[in-house]
């Protein structure tokens, strides 16, 4: 029963996470814009990887060889995803990587008309 | 049934690499290619441990972690590449 149960809570968080990354990937083919882009990369792959990585520790315990690697993999991406995208941003916006012509707000360009 | 969900997991974000590998392919700018990148490395992360969970293989669980942990270093190289150039 209780073996059942630790199957059944696994397979709900791995499907809630691979269910995320798969809407990841299709907006990361469908977005206009490549900072459109940054943004659907880094929520959706933090908001997916933690639940599939939780489910792997909660099928296999968490201080497993896989568990334990799996827990360490989550708190390593919560540190470095934010921080890598938002580097690639802020280069892409540097090398002048153009916005999508929709776009409502360019405030480092707005502000710069401010002040001089 | 533990098994068939481990490798069930790791065909889907397969699957999920495949995708992403058409921005990659397509993308307009290397911005573009690079966040394809980053993504497919995490996923292919995750896949590499699902699988070593699955076949009950220890070692490859330490080869999930140096891919996550190294595709993380290649995006700030990237874009330190792309914000100065080469020095």
């Amino acid at each position: 029963m209780n073996h059942t149960l630790v199957t059944v809570v696994a397979a709900v968080l791995s499907g809630i996470g691979v269910l995320v990354s798969l809407t990841g990937a299709v907006g990361l083919i469908r977005m206009p814009d490549l900072y459109t882009r940054i943004q659907c990369s880094s929520k959706t792959v933090t908001l997916g990887v933690i639940p599939t990585l939780l489910g792997l520790a909660i099928a296999e315990g968490a201080v497993t060889a896989y568990g334990g690697r799996a827990l360490l993999i989550t708190l390593m991406l919560l540190v470095l995803n934010p921080a890598a995208s938002h580097a690639l941003a802020r280069a892409s916006y540097k090398a002048g990587v153009p916005m999508w012509r929709g776009s409502v707000s360019d405030e480092p360009r707005q502000e710069e008309a401010q002040h001089g | 049934m533990l098994q068939d969900i481990l490798i069930a997991v790791c065909i889907a974000q397969i699957c999920i690499v495949g995708l992403l590998l058409v921005r990659v392919a397509l993308g307009p700018s290397v911005g573009d290619r690079i966040v394809g990148l980053n993504m497919i490395t995490t996923q292919s992360a995750i896949a590499v441990l699902f699988y070593a969970a699955f076949a009950q293989r220890t070692f490859y669980c330490d080869i999930a972690l140096w891919i996550a942990s190294f595709s993380y270093l290649g995006t700030f190289v990237w874009s330190r590449f792309l914000e100065r150039g080469l020095l």
